[in-house]
């Protein structure tokens, strides 16, 4: 009797020393899954390139120069002047933003980019102009430019 | 007569043993083979992920690095050195001396779309240049296509005087295999 409690104790301890191991490996796999991969900030480049691509855009708003870029028209719209057209630098740089994000990155469910965030800011927390369309997805890719005067542009692309 | 029956039973009984332990073995080998089968799938998937990942990126390096090479660069002709800019009337000179630079690039196809403002889609020649809104540097047979945002800048005259015109456009590099 003692020695057949003593096999059945034997068997437990062989079966008890299988499923530690077992749970062991299962650990270190589990580990090495989740092991996340590295954070990638070289994704960006369509945005940053967008970004650059936009800024030297020529608008139809003349000052007494020359036609006003897209750089020179937020410096202008910042500090609130007028095109030699009488329009407000602000409205045109609305308008003409409007258009190029619209053109450029265009939303949808069946389409690759879900939609984005576009914001002009300063460093005073005020925003100049902002657009956001279509959903915000838990994947993007993003560009931040900052000037001289404390003006900032982020743009987020949503996938 | 005793002692035999004993030691037959006693024999069955390794039997037994050896094969509990025989099926035990096998069937952690089928486990672990299972589970190992698993991962291996899981991280070939991540690799081919990867793969792809790096393989467009790459792509995209080329068609900025082309946007900034002397033959289509904006360099100092704009104002600021900016990067992803493209002047257009060197494009159109390279157009029309393409034969020289073959194979040059690498790539199958070469092309610029203006994408904002909005225009009628005119293929640019040197009768339609500049109100046109498609160069197509070269034009072969494609598999694969990548593009960047450039912008697309030229002189332009109007009042007497000459100012730079700059419009946004994608440059569209396309392969083949």
């Amino acid at each position: 009797m003692v020695k057949r409690s003593k096999k059945g104790q034997e068997e437990m301890v062989g079966f008890a020393m299988i499923i530690i191991v077992v749970a062991i490996i299962m650990l270190v796999f589990l580990g090495f899954s989740l092991r996340k991969p590295q954070a990638e900030n070289v994704e960006s480049y369509e945005v940053e390139s967008f970004l650059q691509a936009t800024l030297q855009y020529t608008t139809d708003c003349e000052n007494n120069i020359q036609k006003l870029s897209v750089q020179r028209l937020i410096s202008s719209c910042y500090k609130k002047e007028q095109c030699l057209d009488g329009r407000k630098t602000c409205d045109v740089l609305k308008t003409e933003m409007e258009g190029i994000l619209n053109e450029s990155w265009k939303t949808g469910e069946e389409r690759p980019v879900k939609g984005y965030d576009f914001k002009i800011g300063t460093d005073k927390n005020e925003t100049l102009i902002s657009f956001s369309q279509g959903e915000i997805t838990s994947s993007s890719k993003g560009a931040v430019q900052d000037f001289s005067g404390g003006i900032e542009i982020t743009f987020k692309a949503y996938y | 007569m005793q002692t035999l029956v004993g030691e037959k039973m006693k024999n069955k009984k390794a039997q037994l043993k050896i094969q509990q332990m025989a099926f035990m073995l096998m069937a952690i080998t089928l486990f672990f083979a299972l589970v190992g089968m698993f991962f291996l799938t899981l991280q070939v998937s991540r690799i081919r992920e990867s793969a792809s990942s790096l393989e467009e990126k790459n792509a995209l390096l080329l068609v900025t690095k082309l946007a900034n090479s002397p033959e289509f660069s904006c360099g100092n002709s704009f104002g600021t050195m900016g990067t992803s800019c493209v002047d257009s009337d060197k494009v159109m000179a390279l157009k029309n001396n393409i034969g020289k630079y073959k194979n040059f690039w690498g790539a199958s196809s070469i092309e610029i779309r203006k994408i904002y403002p909005l225009s009628q889609s005119v293929e640019c020649t040197s009768s339609s240049y500049p109100n046109c809104n498609l160069i197509k540097i070269t034009d072969e047979e494609i598999t694969s296509e990548y593009s960047n945002f450039v912008s697309l800048c030229r002189k332009e005259f109007s009042d007497g005087e000459t100012y730079d015109k700059c419009e946004l456009a994608r440059l569209m590099v396309g392969y083949n295999g």
